[in-house]
Protein backbone atom coordinates (compact mmCIF):
# COMPACT_ATOMS: atom_id res chain seq x y z
CA UNK A 1 0.00 0.00 0.00
CA UNK A 2 2.98 2.20 0.80
CA UNK A 3 4.72 1.74 -2.46
CA UNK A 4 1.77 2.60 -4.46
CA UNK A 5 1.18 5.82 -2.66
CA UNK A 6 4.84 6.21 -3.29
CA UNK A 7 4.74 5.78 -6.81
CA UNK A 8 1.00 7.84 -7.12
CA UNK A 9 2.78 10.82 -5.63
CA UNK A 10 5.65 10.65 -7.85
CA UNK A 11 3.25 10.99 -10.98
CA UNK A 12 1.38 13.55 -9.10
CA UNK A 13 4.41 15.44 -8.94
CA UNK A 14 5.59 14.90 -12.29
CA UNK A 15 1.78 15.62 -13.70
CA UNK A 16 2.01 18.93 -11.74
CA UNK A 17 5.40 19.99 -13.00
CA UNK A 18 4.70 19.83 -16.50
CA UNK A 19 1.25 21.15 -16.58
CA UNK A 20 2.71 24.38 -14.55
CA UNK A 21 5.37 24.79 -17.07
CA UNK A 22 3.29 24.81 -19.54
CA UNK A 23 0.56 26.94 -18.54
CA UNK A 24 3.13 29.54 -17.66
CA UNK A 25 4.30 29.43 -21.62
CA UNK A 26 6.91 32.00 -22.55
CA UNK A 27 6.72 35.56 -22.71
CA UNK A 28 5.79 37.02 -25.73
CA UNK A 29 7.86 39.85 -25.81
CA UNK A 30 7.52 43.50 -27.96
CA UNK A 31 7.70 44.53 -31.65
CA UNK A 32 11.12 45.01 -32.55
CA UNK A 33 11.81 48.75 -33.23
CA UNK A 34 14.05 47.85 -35.92
CA UNK A 35 12.25 48.87 -39.39
CA UNK A 36 12.13 46.33 -42.44
CA UNK A 37 15.42 47.29 -44.16
CA UNK A 38 15.65 49.29 -47.51
CA UNK A 39 19.51 48.91 -47.72
CA UNK A 40 21.58 46.55 -47.94
CA UNK A 41 23.08 45.07 -44.58
CA UNK A 42 26.87 44.99 -44.08
CA UNK A 43 26.54 41.75 -42.08
CA UNK A 44 23.74 39.58 -40.15
CA UNK B 1 14.60 2.91 7.24
CA UNK B 2 15.86 1.27 4.21
CA UNK B 3 12.17 0.57 3.75
CA UNK B 4 11.66 4.20 3.97
CA UNK B 5 14.61 5.00 1.31
CA UNK B 6 13.18 2.60 -0.96
CA UNK B 7 9.73 4.03 -0.83
CA UNK B 8 11.83 7.61 -1.72
CA UNK B 9 13.13 6.25 -4.30
CA UNK B 10 10.30 3.96 -5.91
CA UNK B 11 8.65 7.91 -6.17
CA UNK B 12 11.37 9.55 -7.66
CA UNK B 13 11.59 6.27 -10.24
CA UNK B 14 7.89 7.20 -11.22
CA UNK B 15 8.52 11.00 -10.84
CA UNK B 16 11.14 10.56 -13.71
CA UNK B 17 9.37 7.38 -16.03
CA UNK B 18 6.31 9.84 -15.96
CA UNK B 19 8.40 13.11 -16.80
CA UNK B 20 10.03 11.76 -19.95
CA UNK B 21 6.53 10.95 -22.33
CA UNK B 22 5.31 13.85 -20.81
CA UNK B 23 8.00 16.17 -21.81
CA UNK B 24 8.02 14.24 -25.80
CA UNK B 25 4.47 14.18 -26.35
CA UNK B 26 2.81 16.99 -23.90
CA UNK B 27 5.31 19.69 -23.37
CA UNK B 28 7.12 19.72 -26.19
CA UNK B 29 4.01 20.24 -28.76
CA UNK B 30 2.95 23.27 -26.30
CA UNK B 31 6.12 24.54 -25.79
CA UNK B 32 7.96 24.60 -29.27
CA UNK B 33 6.55 28.04 -30.75
CA UNK B 34 7.76 30.58 -32.79
CA UNK B 35 8.37 33.63 -30.76
CA UNK B 36 5.60 36.81 -31.58
CA UNK B 37 8.32 39.17 -31.24
CA UNK B 38 11.36 37.65 -33.95
CA UNK B 39 13.13 39.93 -36.09
CA UNK B 40 14.85 38.25 -38.69
CA UNK B 41 16.65 39.69 -42.18
CA UNK B 42 18.43 37.70 -44.84
CA UNK B 43 19.93 39.22 -47.71
CA UNK B 44 20.16 37.39 -51.35
CA UNK B 45 22.25 37.61 -53.97
CA UNK B 46 21.49 37.11 -57.96
CA UNK B 47 25.22 37.56 -60.10
CA UNK B 48 25.39 38.10 -63.64
CA UNK B 49 21.60 38.85 -63.56
CA UNK B 50 19.20 40.10 -66.60
CA UNK B 51 17.20 43.27 -65.48
CA UNK B 52 14.89 45.62 -67.36
CA UNK B 53 15.90 49.04 -67.70
CA UNK B 54 12.78 50.66 -67.93
CA UNK B 55 14.09 54.13 -70.20
CA UNK B 56 15.03 52.04 -72.65
CA UNK B 57 12.45 48.94 -72.23
CA UNK B 58 15.27 46.76 -72.73
CA UNK B 59 16.71 43.86 -70.71
CA UNK B 60 20.62 44.71 -69.65
CA UNK B 61 23.25 42.03 -67.95
CA UNK B 62 24.06 43.53 -64.34
CA UNK B 63 26.65 42.42 -62.26
CA UNK B 64 24.25 41.92 -59.45
CA UNK B 65 20.94 42.22 -57.66
CA UNK B 66 20.24 41.67 -54.16
CA UNK B 67 17.20 41.22 -52.47
CA UNK B 68 16.80 42.27 -48.87
CA UNK B 69 13.99 40.23 -47.19
CA UNK B 70 12.91 41.45 -43.44
CA UNK B 71 10.54 39.36 -41.43
CA UNK B 72 9.25 41.46 -38.20
CA UNK B 73 7.00 39.66 -35.41
CA UNK B 74 4.07 42.53 -35.10
CA UNK B 75 3.27 41.40 -31.26
CA UNK B 76 0.14 43.88 -30.85
CA UNK B 77 -1.40 42.61 -34.53
CA UNK B 78 -0.58 38.54 -32.54
CA UNK B 79 -2.24 39.66 -29.46
CA UNK B 80 -5.72 40.88 -31.25
CA UNK B 81 -6.10 37.97 -33.48
CA UNK B 82 -5.00 35.34 -30.73
CA UNK B 83 -8.67 36.54 -29.07
CA UNK B 84 -10.70 35.35 -31.83
CA UNK B 85 -8.86 32.61 -32.75
CA UNK B 86 -8.43 31.01 -29.87
CA UNK B 87 -4.39 30.03 -30.68
CA UNK B 88 -0.91 31.32 -30.00
CA UNK B 89 -0.91 33.45 -33.54
CA UNK B 90 2.59 34.84 -35.16
CA UNK B 91 2.53 37.77 -37.32
CA UNK B 92 5.09 38.57 -39.57
CA UNK B 93 5.02 41.95 -41.53
CA UNK B 94 7.59 41.50 -43.97
CA UNK B 95 9.17 43.50 -46.75
CA UNK B 96 11.25 42.01 -49.75
CA UNK B 97 13.22 44.82 -51.23
CA UNK B 98 15.04 44.53 -55.11
CA UNK B 99 18.49 46.62 -55.25
CA UNK B 100 19.76 47.10 -58.81
CA UNK B 101 23.64 47.31 -58.82
CA UNK B 102 23.58 50.69 -58.89
CA UNK B 103 21.91 50.72 -55.36
CA UNK B 104 18.54 51.71 -56.47
CA UNK B 105 15.40 49.62 -55.83
CA UNK B 106 13.78 47.80 -58.29
CA UNK B 107 10.99 46.83 -56.63
CA UNK B 108 9.31 46.38 -52.99
CA UNK B 109 6.76 43.88 -51.67
CA UNK B 110 5.70 44.28 -48.35
CA UNK B 111 3.28 41.28 -47.11
CA UNK B 112 1.81 40.05 -44.06
CA UNK B 113 1.97 36.33 -42.95
CA UNK B 114 -0.03 35.06 -40.49
CA UNK B 115 0.28 31.39 -38.82
CA UNK B 116 0.05 29.63 -35.88
CA UNK B 117 3.04 29.78 -33.71
CA UNK B 118 3.18 25.73 -32.99
CA UNK B 119 2.14 24.39 -36.05
CA UNK B 120 2.85 27.15 -39.26
CA UNK B 121 -0.28 26.41 -40.20
CA UNK B 122 -1.52 29.58 -41.98
CA UNK B 123 -4.26 31.57 -40.31
CA UNK B 124 -6.78 33.95 -42.10
CA UNK B 125 -7.91 37.36 -40.37
CA UNK B 126 -8.24 40.68 -41.90
CA UNK B 127 -4.50 42.09 -42.93
CA UNK B 128 -3.57 39.24 -44.34
CA UNK B 129 -1.94 40.11 -47.50
CA UNK B 130 0.59 40.35 -50.03
CA UNK B 131 1.89 44.18 -51.94
CA UNK B 132 -1.61 45.61 -50.91
CA UNK B 133 -4.08 42.84 -52.01
CA UNK B 134 -5.81 40.56 -49.39
CA UNK B 135 -4.36 36.74 -49.69
CA UNK B 136 -5.53 33.43 -48.52
CA UNK B 137 -2.57 31.06 -47.98
CA UNK B 138 -3.27 27.72 -47.85
CA UNK B 139 -0.16 26.55 -47.15
CA UNK B 140 3.12 27.34 -45.39
CA UNK B 141 5.58 30.24 -45.92
CA UNK B 142 9.38 31.24 -45.16
CA UNK B 143 9.58 28.07 -42.91
CA UNK B 144 8.52 24.59 -42.18
CA UNK B 145 6.97 23.15 -38.82
CA UNK B 146 8.80 21.81 -36.06
CA UNK B 147 10.13 18.29 -36.92
CA UNK B 148 9.70 18.39 -40.04
CA UNK B 149 8.71 15.29 -42.09
CA UNK B 150 9.98 13.63 -45.15
CA UNK B 151 6.91 14.43 -47.88
CA UNK B 152 5.71 17.56 -49.89
CA UNK B 153 4.53 20.42 -48.03
CA UNK B 154 2.02 23.15 -49.58
CA UNK B 155 4.11 25.94 -49.58
CA UNK B 156 3.03 29.73 -50.59
CA UNK B 157 4.02 32.02 -53.74
CA UNK B 158 3.79 35.03 -53.10
CA UNK B 159 4.49 36.58 -56.73
CA UNK B 160 1.98 34.74 -58.12
CA UNK B 161 -0.39 34.59 -55.22
CA UNK B 162 -0.94 30.46 -54.96
CA UNK B 163 -0.59 27.75 -53.32
CA UNK B 164 1.35 24.82 -54.47
CA UNK B 165 3.46 21.67 -53.46
CA UNK B 166 6.63 21.82 -52.77
CA UNK B 167 8.25 18.31 -53.03
CA UNK B 168 10.72 16.26 -50.63
CA UNK B 169 13.44 15.45 -53.41
CA UNK B 170 15.93 13.51 -49.97
CA UNK B 171 17.86 14.00 -47.11
CA UNK B 172 21.44 16.01 -48.22
CA UNK B 173 24.68 17.47 -45.49
CA UNK B 174 24.43 20.66 -45.56
CA UNK B 175 27.75 22.28 -43.62
CA UNK B 176 27.67 19.39 -41.27
CA UNK B 177 23.79 19.59 -40.69
CA UNK B 178 22.17 16.76 -41.70
CA UNK B 179 18.55 18.94 -43.98
CA UNK B 180 15.45 18.24 -45.72
CA UNK B 181 15.80 19.01 -49.72
CA UNK B 182 12.69 20.42 -50.70
CA UNK B 183 11.85 22.09 -54.47
CA UNK B 184 9.09 23.78 -56.16
CA UNK B 185 8.34 24.58 -59.68
CA UNK B 186 6.00 27.90 -60.84
CA UNK B 187 5.28 27.50 -64.14
CA UNK B 188 4.75 30.70 -66.10
CA UNK B 189 2.30 32.44 -64.44
CA UNK B 190 0.36 35.36 -65.12
CA UNK B 191 1.22 38.32 -62.36
CA UNK B 192 0.44 41.69 -60.96
CA UNK B 193 2.82 44.81 -61.24
CA UNK B 194 4.01 45.68 -58.11
CA UNK B 195 2.52 48.52 -56.78
CA UNK B 196 5.67 50.55 -56.18
CA UNK B 197 7.15 50.83 -59.68
CA UNK B 198 11.24 51.33 -60.11
CA UNK B 199 10.80 54.74 -62.14
CA UNK B 200 9.04 57.74 -60.96
CA UNK B 201 5.70 58.11 -62.76
CA UNK B 202 5.13 54.92 -63.99
CA UNK B 203 2.06 52.88 -62.40
CA UNK B 204 1.10 49.21 -62.51
CA UNK B 205 -2.29 51.15 -64.09
CA UNK B 206 -0.46 53.46 -66.66
CA UNK B 207 1.44 50.00 -67.55
CA UNK B 208 -1.80 47.84 -67.64
CA UNK B 209 -3.54 50.63 -69.96
CA UNK B 210 -0.64 49.63 -72.75
CA UNK B 211 -2.00 45.92 -72.90
CA UNK B 212 1.30 44.76 -71.45
CA UNK B 213 1.61 42.03 -69.37
CA UNK B 214 3.78 40.90 -66.69
CA UNK B 215 4.47 36.93 -66.23
CA UNK B 216 6.82 34.87 -63.59
CA UNK B 217 8.43 31.56 -63.20
CA UNK B 218 10.69 29.88 -60.64
CA UNK B 219 12.36 27.28 -58.95
CA UNK B 220 12.41 27.44 -55.46
CA UNK B 221 15.09 25.52 -53.47
CA UNK B 222 15.20 24.73 -49.51
CA UNK B 223 17.77 23.23 -47.55
CA UNK B 224 15.30 22.09 -43.88
CA UNK B 225 17.21 21.96 -40.83
CA UNK B 226 14.24 19.15 -39.93
CA UNK B 227 14.08 19.10 -35.89
CA UNK B 228 13.50 23.17 -35.93
CA UNK B 229 11.97 23.45 -39.43
CA UNK B 230 13.89 26.17 -40.37
CA UNK B 231 15.30 26.44 -43.84
CA UNK B 232 19.37 26.82 -43.40
CA UNK B 233 19.90 27.76 -47.19
CA UNK B 234 17.55 28.91 -50.40
CA UNK B 235 17.87 29.18 -53.97
CA UNK B 236 15.76 30.26 -56.29
CA UNK B 237 15.79 30.73 -59.92
CA UNK B 238 13.54 32.96 -60.81
CA UNK B 239 12.18 34.73 -64.41
CA UNK B 240 9.92 37.32 -65.07
CA UNK B 241 8.90 38.48 -68.67
CA UNK B 242 6.55 41.93 -69.78
CA UNK B 243 4.53 40.75 -72.47
CA UNK B 244 2.86 42.41 -75.47
CA UNK B 245 1.15 45.69 -75.33
CA UNK B 246 2.77 48.62 -76.64
CA UNK B 247 4.99 49.10 -74.47
CA UNK B 248 6.76 46.84 -76.25
CA UNK B 249 6.52 48.13 -79.65
CA UNK B 250 6.78 45.78 -82.13
CA UNK B 251 8.30 43.11 -79.42
CA UNK B 252 6.21 39.90 -78.16
CA UNK B 253 8.01 39.72 -74.80
CA UNK B 254 10.82 41.58 -72.95
CA UNK B 255 12.70 39.73 -69.73
CA UNK B 256 12.19 41.62 -66.72
CA UNK B 257 14.81 39.97 -64.73
CA UNK B 258 16.03 36.62 -65.18
CA UNK B 259 18.70 35.63 -62.26
CA UNK B 260 19.91 32.77 -60.18
CA UNK B 261 19.27 33.92 -56.53
CA UNK B 262 21.44 32.51 -53.92
CA UNK B 263 21.32 33.56 -49.56
CA UNK B 264 24.57 35.50 -49.18
CA UNK B 265 27.57 33.81 -47.93
CA UNK B 266 27.66 35.55 -44.61
CA UNK B 267 24.21 35.21 -44.11
CA UNK B 268 24.57 31.35 -44.52
CA UNK B 269 27.23 30.95 -42.05
CA UNK B 270 24.90 32.95 -39.68
CA UNK B 271 21.97 30.91 -40.39
CA UNK B 272 23.79 27.94 -40.17
CA UNK B 273 25.15 28.48 -36.73
CA UNK B 274 21.66 29.77 -35.45
CA UNK B 275 19.61 26.44 -36.65
CA UNK B 276 22.76 24.33 -34.94
CA UNK B 277 21.95 26.14 -31.83
CA UNK B 278 18.06 26.07 -31.56
CA UNK B 279 18.49 22.57 -33.01
CA UNK B 280 20.30 21.45 -29.43
CA UNK B 281 17.13 23.21 -27.74
CA UNK B 282 14.36 20.75 -30.03
CA UNK B 283 16.78 17.73 -29.60
CA UNK B 284 17.10 18.58 -25.81
CA UNK B 285 12.83 18.44 -25.36
CA UNK B 286 12.08 15.61 -27.62
CA UNK B 287 15.41 13.59 -27.50
CA UNK B 288 18.35 14.09 -24.22
CA UNK B 289 15.62 15.02 -21.63
CA UNK B 290 12.74 12.08 -22.62
CA UNK B 291 15.71 9.61 -22.70
CA UNK B 292 17.65 11.03 -19.95
CA UNK B 293 14.83 10.71 -17.49
CA UNK B 294 13.72 7.25 -18.67
CA UNK B 295 17.04 5.91 -17.80
CA UNK B 296 17.21 7.58 -14.55
CA UNK B 297 13.71 5.89 -13.87
CA UNK B 298 14.87 2.78 -14.45
CA UNK B 299 17.85 2.91 -12.23
CA UNK B 300 15.86 4.46 -9.71
CA UNK B 301 13.49 1.66 -10.11
CA UNK B 302 16.04 -1.00 -9.33
CA UNK B 303 17.65 0.74 -6.97
CA UNK B 304 14.35 1.00 -5.23
CA UNK B 305 14.18 -2.80 -6.03
CA UNK B 306 17.15 -3.93 -4.76
CA UNK B 307 16.81 -2.04 -1.41
CA UNK B 308 13.15 -3.53 -0.85
CA UNK B 309 14.56 -7.38 -1.47
CA UNK B 310 17.67 -6.81 0.81
CA UNK B 311 14.78 -4.87 3.47
CA UNK B 312 12.76 -8.17 3.41
CA UNK B 313 15.66 -10.54 3.85
CA UNK B 314 15.19 -12.48 7.01
CA UNK B 315 18.26 -12.08 9.16
CA UNK B 316 20.73 -13.81 10.38
CA UNK B 317 19.80 -16.59 13.15
CA UNK B 318 20.72 -15.60 16.50
CA UNK B 319 22.86 -18.07 18.76
CA UNK B 320 20.96 -20.82 19.59
CA UNK B 321 19.32 -21.60 23.32
CA UNK B 322 19.98 -24.33 25.24
CA UNK B 323 16.98 -26.85 25.66
CA UNK B 324 15.35 -26.72 28.81
CA UNK B 325 15.92 -29.66 30.45
CA UNK B 326 13.12 -31.57 31.30
CA UNK B 327 11.62 -31.81 34.74
CA UNK B 328 12.35 -34.76 36.57
CA UNK B 329 9.62 -37.00 37.60
CA UNK B 330 11.20 -39.46 40.03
Amino acid sequence: MRALIAAATGLAVALALVLTITAMGSPTGETSPKPLLTTVPAHP
Amino acid sequence: MRRKASLILLALAVFFAALSPLLRWYAFPRLAKIPAHQYQDMVLEAKDATLLDYGTMKARKVSKVTIVQTLKGNVEASEKIEKTAGKDVVVWDGLSYVVGPDGKMVSKIPERYIFDAHTQEPVHATGEMVDGDPVRREGIEFKWPFLTEKRDYEYFDAQARVTAPIHYKGTRDFRGVEVYYFEQTIPWTKVKFPRTMPVEGITPESVAKTGTTRWYTTVRKFWVEPLTGAPVYGEEIHKEELRGGTLLGDREKVTAFAGHVKMREDYIDHTVDLVKSNRTLVLLMTSYLPWGFLGLGILLLSLALCLEARGRRPADPGPTQAAEPEPLNA
